[in-house]
């Protein structure tokens, strides 16, 4: 494999300087002039009828500029009143405590906030159902829409899939989507085995956590224009959200995207069409900013899941038999990845009986949207925490257990696909050392109890396509240009990329963000591959503009392109390097009106990679206080298949982030409602994250298995990480007092319970 | 007040915070709003030397104070020793809690030039990051107390 000059490197992220000197532009820092406040007044009930509202009083308070409510967005041939997207405000009925029922334009927050208390909305409270378990069955209120359930999480995953059962939908019930893969014969499995596990695991509904909240400002212009500056993942998904909602064409909407502080799933449009809906008829730029309170009430988290798992396993370690269940809540709207958890139960091992049911079941409470690796958590959680038990059952070293029964290329998955090439066992067993490590520290002397924990789970990740070009300015230096928003540090990795392609150093290239106007078509940043999809289209731009330079420079030259060199600021005659030409020169004769040749514009087109799932494993050790019951975590070792790290920095830190925000869902957070369907925990003191104090170094371990067609080696990066750590905890706690929790989040008071439990 | 070194007058009502006045009224959008109730540390500035959560200070408690924000580390375009750490060491992704954090680094290492590992992460943990674990933020502090010692 051949030595690369720039891609591999751990270079510095190109937007850090703007960013450490708070230069960076979010979406509440963007201003216009004659900018207003915009508010939303969400709903007091988790299920009612809105008989009234009058606005009429708020209208009339000085310096409101509009209010507006469903009323003021007809609904378009392409209504869907099972979509929360096109929920835009709640109609006849509120489905969630905090669902935007009104909203205002105001001069200033104090004035709109006002002008909520003025909004008077008589509501019919109806009978609310908030579990999901109970909301199966047939004597719960039943939140069903008109129209067709959202399908579209489950056809993506079982679009390839040859054995899969999609049972009918029936309207008279809560349950919106449902799932039956089944390999082999679960009740020969069972019959085979020694042993027999059976448990339930209960994972909350969890908040994606963005430091920044969502946050975005809409301006119209005369001809019926909508330019909206928006702190999203995805600037094209905006502007098609918009354009369904509104009711309006594409190029009637120019979407522009801010810095982003963090969006992890959870931000693409959810509030753009109610600030765009604000300004239109205010008349003037709006710009709505959610409060804390309102991100953890009413936002979009990830999904609370039931898992029911009885597996079977030989005294010899071969698992026989995997039956699940699992019940998914998707809050009031469609669009859970019940599909993805249901694959991922069976997904890292081998077995030959798998039967998994899974039911998509409506409540009364937020719906769901991604969170880094939809479901991964939820099923990591259960999958993992079983294989333990049936380890320890049998006597077998849990990470041993994985690695005799870990899935490879071949081995078939629940939905009928087998796997492609993926480096699980090479994760796992890298991980060998820090294994063999966290038991010798599991011996020393302490005062808590210790425990060890070892887990792993992959995702299958998106894949493209992508679009850029490369032009070269009069400073000699190469401009790169796509629409992706830098979520995770991918323009760094793309300059990278470019430079590479190119042979210029890193410091040449520029990367430039356009939006929907200004550039090509841009994948959203998520699903792990920005990098990946984007990578070989950029490479493709680089080329293709060293090539045309290189063309120009030999006819300038008198020569063949092939006895080139181009360097950072020139290009020579590699044999002869006086004979040259500066690349400010180039750009003088290729633009301009005395040019000789023609602009230089790179062109990069990519279609869809190769399918590149990345496995990831971790080793957590904890320490639990015997007088409390709290947990603490003493060590994080976080293995995963990366391909080749096109910026190791980037990369490293990437697998952190993922691996802190699983040992979150493990120990600490959840989203707590009450009876009426109101978040206990709406602020940043009772929703607890983890902070510097709670945490140790993490170490890394990258892995590479070359698979699939990314740039220089490159395979997706940004969502494994957050599968297994919670599975890894979970364990080590299970380890440290000798019991086990089903229920997470791991709270000081859920050990004291297992522990009594155990007696 | 002072702020970043300039002597500033503002004119509002009592009830606005200081984090208000300085994005709003000073332009100075470096402190962020991340939850309103002084819990993620993403609006730390220094008052009279001392880091505190702009979101809780109201504003005319600010009166005759000098302010240092974000915006105000860099002296003459050099970046702060901590500003360079983070950019080094990967300290960041997102870089929204950034300036919070900066502004809590920088008033610690002025009181305790030379902390230990856990002396860092008691001084940050009222600084939420969501992207990075902290792991690289805490490398990056450290490194930056060896050079601000040099």
């Amino acid at each position: 494999m051949s030595e690369h000059q720039i891609v591999g490197k751990p270079l510095p992220r190109v937007d850090a300087r703007e960013k450490v000197t708070g230069q960076a532009i979010y979406g509440a820092d963007f201003r216009l002039p004659g900018m207003l406040v915009g508010r939303f007044l969400g709903s007091a009930y988790a299920h009612a009828e809105i008989r009234r509202i009058d606005t009429s009083r708020a209208e009339a308070l000085p310096g409101v500029y509009a209010v507006v409510t469903a009323a003021d967005l007809p609904r378009g041939e392409h209504y869907d009143a099972g979509s929360r997207a096109h929920a835009v405000f709640a109609g006849d009925r509120a489905l969630f405590v905090g669902q935007p029922v009104a909203a205002v334009a105001a001069e200033d927050l104090a004035t709109a906030q006002e002008a909520l208390r003025l909004i008077e909305i008589e509501y019919n409270p109806l009978p609310a159902v908030l579990d999901p378990v109970q909301a199966m069955d047939p004597s719960s209120p039943v939140i069903q829409h008109e129209g067709p359930a959202d399908r579209s999480e489950m056809d993506v995953h079982t679009q390839q899939a040859a054995d899969v059962k999609t049972l009918e939908d029936n309207e008279n019930d809560n349950v919106v989507n449902k799932v039956d893969f089944e390999q082999g014969d679960v009740a020969r499995g069972f019959a085979e085995a020694d042993v027999i596990v059976e448990h339930t695991y209960r994972v909350p509904m969890v908040h994606q956590g963005y430091v920044e909240p969502h946050s975005q400002t809409a301006l119209w212009d005369s001809s019926g224009r909508v330019t909206i500056w928006i702190s999203t993942q995805g600037i094209f998904d905006v502007r098609e959200r918009l354009a369904e909602t509104l009711g309006l064409s594409a190029s009637q909407i120019r979407v522009i995207s801010t810095e982003i502080g963090g969006g992890f799933g959870g931000k693409m449009a959810l509030f753009a069409p109610l600030v765009a809906v604000l300004a239109r008829k205010a008349k003037r730029p709006v710009q709505l900013v959610l409060s804390r309170h309102e991100e953890l009430q009413a936002s979009n988290p990830a999904p609370l899941s039931v898992v029911h798992l009885k597996t079977g396993v030989k005294r010899d370690g071969t698992i026989t038999a995997i039956q699940g269940k699992a019940v998914v809540d998707t809050g009031a709207y469609s669009g859970a990845p019940m599909t993805v958890i249901c694959i991922m139960l069976g997904q890292a091992y081998k077995c030959a009986n798998v039967r998994i049911e899974g039911y998509e079941v409506l409540t009364n409470k937020p719906s769901v949207t991604a969170y880094r690796a939809p479901g991964g958590p939820n099923a990591a959680f259960s999958i993992e925490s079983q294989v333990d038990e049936m380890a320890r059952a049998i006597g077998m070293d849990p990470l041993e257990f994985r690695l005799r029964n870990a899935a490879e290329e071949g081995t078939m998955q629940p939905h009928g696909r087998a796997h492609r090439r993926i480096g699980l066992k090479e994760t796992l067993a890298a991980l060998r050392p820090a294994w063999e490590d966290a038991k010798r520290w599991k011996q020393e002397p302490g005062d808590q109890w210790r425990g060890i924990g070892v887990a792993c789970g992959g995702w299958e990740g998106g894949r493209g396509p992508g679009v850029a070009f490369m032009v070269l300015d009069e400073d000699g230096m190469f401009r790169l240009v796509c629409g992706v928003v830098d979520l995770t540090g991918s323009h760094t990795s793309l300059a990278q990329i470019a430079a590479e392609a190119l042979g210029v150093s890193p410091a040449r290239v520029r990367v430039v963000k356009s939006d929907t106007d200004t550039g090509p078509w841009a994948p959203m940043s998520a699903g792990s591959q920005t990098t990946y999809g984007m990578g070989p289209a950029v490479q493709e731009a680089a080329a293709d503009a060293r090539r045309q330079l290189l063309r120009y420079a030999a006819a300038y030259l008198k020569t063949r392109a092939g006895k080139l060199t181009l360097a950072d600021d020139q290009i020579y005659v590699t044999d002869k390097p006086e004979k040259h030409v500066t690349l400010k020169k180039m750009y003088d004769l290729a633009n301009g009106w005395s040019a000789r040749f023609k602009p230089i514009l790179g062109r990069g087109t990519a279609p869809r990679r190769q399918p590149a799932p990345s496995f990831a494993a971790c080793v957590a050790a904890v320490e639990v206080d015997p007088e409390t019951g709290k947990a603490s975590i003493r060590r994080l070792v976080a293995a995963q298949d990366v391909g080749q790290a096109i910026n190791p920095l980037s990369v490293e830190g990437q697998i952190q982030g993922g691996t802190v925000q699983s040992v979150g869902i493990a120990l600490w957070e959840e989203l707590a409602f009450d009876e009426q369907g109101t978040v206990r925990n709406p602020n940043l003191l009772d929703y607890r994250k983890a902070t510097a104090a709670d945490l140790p170094f993490i170490q890394t371990v990258l892995v590479n298995v070359p698979a699939g067609d990314g740039a220089y080696g490159a395979k997706i990066v940004g969502e494994p990480s957050i599968v297994p750590p919670v599975g890894a905890v979970a364990n080590a706690v299970a380890d440290a007092i000798g019991a086990r929790v089903y229920d997470l989040p791991i709270m000081p008071e859920r050990v004291w319970r297992a522990l009594a439990a155990r007696g | 007040m002072m702020v970043n070194g300039q002597p500033v007058t503002v004119e509002t009502e009592p009830n606005r915070t200081l984090l208000e006045v300085l994005r709003e009224d000073l332009g100075l959008t470096g402190s962020k709003e991340g939850c309103g109730t002084g819990d993620c540390g993403a609006c730390t500035v220094h008052l009279n030397g001392r880091p505190v959560t702009s979101c809780l200070v109201l504003a005319p408690e600010a009166d005759g104070c000098e302010i240092v924000t974000i915006e105000g580390l860099a002296q003459s375009g050099q970046l702060h020793p901590v500003q360079q750490a983070f950019i080094q060491y990967g300290g960041l992704q997102c870089g929204i809690c950034t300036p919070g954090f900066v502004m809590a680094a920088t008033a610690l290492l002025r009181d305790n030039p030379n902390p230990t590992e856990h002396e860092v992460r008691e001084a940050i943990a009222g600084n939420l990051c969501r992207c990075t674990g902290y792991d690289k933020i805490v490398r990056a502090i450290l490194a930056a107390s060896d050079v601000a010692e040099r």
